[in-house]
């Protein structure tokens, strides 16, 4: 099959540290492709290896079959997580001084940039210095410089961190008119796990550097269980460990992780099970603050095969 | 056209990052004002030299009016009443006191230097009159004996480290010996019942100043100086806005680009060079109210704006060899000021350092040569002190713009090789 983007064997070694291990990835034209992993798992290396900014320690990346360090330049956008604007320069000049350093004309360059300013809702701020803006408007102005010369295959890194609701859906639709209006390939790497699945047609998770899972949101959720999660907090969370030790000897449940001082269990028809998991509370002598039951996550998903350990 | 669109984006940031703007045109000028008001004199090139007078001269007998007469106070008025040549301005502020008061003042600086008279100095003066009545009238016997006896010895007392004094030193020496010079011809014509002419001199001495140069003060050779290293700080300025442009990730936008390393540091000249020829003119200016004898025309303007923005370049240059290195806008800051100072030292900015030759296939040079902005400074001090044309500074610019290319290559080619190339 023929990918948009290509990673073959992709290797990065740090004297003792293996931040990118054997990397194999095949990214489709006209897909978004999500890329998770906990802190410090590879993933930025990863990227700057895939878009030329990084030489990698070996394997090979191509770009619509051409190897990335040979490639017209202009071929990738880059939104990186971190805001990367002239503060003295205005929304405006920042977009016109990016389309100049890519050589498109004026009069291909002026409309581009109006579209660009109304889509992203920054056209009240078009003559507004950086300096001036919002978090959230930096944050779209940053998007904007990474696609204003319309790159085929378009990089968004973490592009959503720090934005509030409203600033989020602008971007996420964004994102969703580059891949079904103008059939961008996106690559995107984020932490908010309801953004990858909502916007996502495949995802690869890695983690210490290798490649964990690669495939749709809903075949994940799928692959690591079917049904529900029980919710459970206790109102002695030091005592969490004892409930867990005990539900994980019982049969039918999946899996057991505590996550943020609260019990989340995985099971097949977890309200099936409800009475049996109320009992092992009962016996341990436990009382429970609160309880819910929903459906498997792409966040369990990613604890699951990631685990719940720090990577700081 | 991509270098012109670095070079307005850089001049957009350059005016409307106030800091950074009042750093590079207001920091230079506060300097010049100082240096200005510590070498200048504002305006007036001849100033008094203040002293302090201890008289102990006791006076001696006139023996041919038989009154007293005190030698002393007459050489006193003699100091208070000298003018600088062709000039109404009074060489010496005189303040007549004790020893200890004087050595207070001396200390303080008030003073440049004490002049103590002695007790016998009438009766060496009236030895002097009377040796001089006695050559002329043939009685060479007692002269000797006379002079011998009536010696006296003026102390100038003063800080020998103290610039003021080494000057005021100078002169008043100068005085004394035209005092004693005056009392003789006085005899002289006196013995010849006339007011006579000076006596026939077969050696003389004349003190000549190169043309326009006769008023001029310390702050005529360091304004030049000043603006060379306004020039210099620029390298601190432009490193760091370079090294900012690494740090806030904005080079790494622009290396994704079609742009090219030319591109990016060509543009980044044109701006940077223009504040360099700004500087030069506004510094210029400000040395002029402050008292810079400036004798070039409109010509001279042009011809040093164009050596200050040769000197711009080298500074832009210096600047990227700085970012090459420096991780943080701070860094460079801090390292292109431990680099920028201590050069303008080596260039004689502020004052001539000590010859340091070295030999190279049989050619000696001068260390301080290989700079470029030594040479942009000789050829600036040239252009604006003395006036002169490009037929006397050429090669000074020549050289200036060969140094400076070899070391824009060598700044290219660092800065390129570190932070527009793909990281290892």
């Amino acid at each position: 099959m023929d990918f948009m983007v290509e990673a073959i064997d992709l290797t990065k070694r740090y004297d003792d540290l293996m931040a990118v291990d054997s990397l194999n990835i095949g990214i489709k034209k006209g897909e978004v492709f999500g890329f998770l992993g906990p802190n410090g798992a590879g993933k930025t290396t990863s990227i700057k290896m895939m878009v030329g900014l990084l030489r990698p320690t070996s394997g090979k990346v191509y770009i619509n079959g051409i190897d990335v360090q040979k490639i017209e330049k202009g071929s990738i956008g880059i939104c990186p997580q971190e805001l990367m604007l002239w503060e003295n320069l205005t929304c405006k000049e920042s977009l016109n001084l990016m389309a100049d350093m890519y050589e498109i004309r004026k009069n291909i360059r002026d409309p581009r940039v109006q579209k660009l300013l109304n889509d992203l809702f920054l056209q009240e701020k078009a003559d507004t210095v950086v300096s001036k803006l919002s978090g959230g408007m930096k944050r779209r102005l940053n998007l904007a410089l990474a696609v204003v010369h319309e790159p085929e295959v378009v990089v968004l890194d973490e592009p959503s961190e720090g934005l509030d609701p409203q600033s989020r859906r602008v971007l996420w639709n964004y994102i969703r008119s580059m891949r079904d209006d103008e059939g961008k390939t996106v690559i995107l790497t984020t932490h908010i796990m309801d953004e990858a699945d909502q916007l996502s047609d495949r995802i690869a998770i890695i983690d210490h550097g290798k490649l964990i899972r690669l495939d749709t949101p809903e075949k994940l959720k799928k692959e690591i269980g079917e049904g529900d999660v029980v919710d459970i907090k206790l109102s002695d969370p030091l005592r969490n460990e004892d409930l867990i030790h005990d539900l994980e000897d019982q049969k039918d449940v999946i899996s057991v992780h505590e996550v943020n001082g609260r019990i989340n269990i995985r099971a097949l028809n977890a309200v099936g099970k409800l009475p049996m998991m109320m009992q092992t509370v009962e016996k341990l002598d436990l009382r429970v603050a609160d309880i819910s039951v929903r459906q498997n996550t792409l966040e369990d998903v990613f604890i699951e095969l990631t685990g719940t350990g720090l990577r700081e | 056209m991509k270098f012109i669109s670095i070079a307005v984006k850089d001049f957009k940031e350059l005016v409307r990052d106030r800091r950074g703007l009042f750093f590079i045109l207001l920091f230079p000028i506060f300097f010049m004002m100082i240096f200005g008001f510590a070498f200048g004199g504002m305006g007036e090139g001849n100033t008094p030299h203040n002293i302090a007078i201890v008289n102990y001269d006791q006076g001696t007998i006139n023996s041919t009016s038989g009154g007293n007469v005190n030698y002393g106070n007459n050489f006193i008025t003699a100091l208070q009443d000298a003018n600088y040549e062709n000039s109404s301005v009074k060489l010496f502020n005189i303040t007549t006191t004790t020893d200890s008061h004087a050595k207070d003042l001396l200390r303080q600086r008030t003073v440049d230097a004490e002049l103590i008279i002695p007790a016998n100095f009438s009766n060496s003066v009236a030895a002097l009159i009377n040796n001089t009545l006695q050559s002329s009238t043939g009685q060479t016997s007692s002269v000797n004996s006379s002079t011998i006896n009536n010696t006296s010895t003026v102390i100038i007392s003063g800080d020998t480290g103290f610039m003021g004094f080494g000057v005021a030193q100078g002169i008043l020496v100068g005085v004394l010996g035209q005092y004693q010079d005056d009392i003789v011809n006085s005899v002289n014509n006196q013995i010849a019942g006339t007011p006579g002419a000076e006596p026939t001199k077969f050696i003389d001495t004349k003190v000549q100043s190169i043309p326009g140069t006769q008023n001029f003060t310390q702050f005529d050779f360091l304004a030049p100086g000043m603006i060379v290293f306004a020039i210099l700080l620029l390298a601190t300025t432009v490193a760091a806005i370079l090294t900012r442009e690494v740090e806030s990730g904005t080079l790494l936008r622009l290396k994704m680009s079609k742009m090219r390393s030319f591109d990016l540091l060509f543009g980044g000249l044109i701006p940077w060079s223009l504040v360099a020829g700004a500087q030069v003119v506004i510094l210029l200016a400000v040395a002029i109210i402050l008292g810079l004898h400036w004798q070039g025309s409109f010509y001279s303007i042009i011809l040093a704006i164009f050596i200050g923005i040769i000197g711009g370049v080298a500074s832009i240059a210096l600047a990227m060899i700085i970012a090459s290195f420096a991780k943080t806008d701070r860094q460079a800051a801090n390292l292109g000021t431990l680099i920028v100072v201590p050069t303008s030292f080596l260039t004689g900015a502020f004052f001539q350092l000590p010859g340091v030759f070295l030999n190279f296939f049989g050619h000696s040079f001068q260390v301080y040569d290989l700079l470029p902005w030594t040479h942009t400074l000789t050829a600036l001090r040239s252009v604006l002190v003395f006036g002169s044309g490009w037929n006397l500074v050429s090669y000074e610019v020549e050289m200036s713009a060969l140094l400076t290319i070899i070391l824009f290559v060598i700044g290219v080619f660092l800065f390129s090789r570190t932070r527009l190339r793909a990281e290892n």
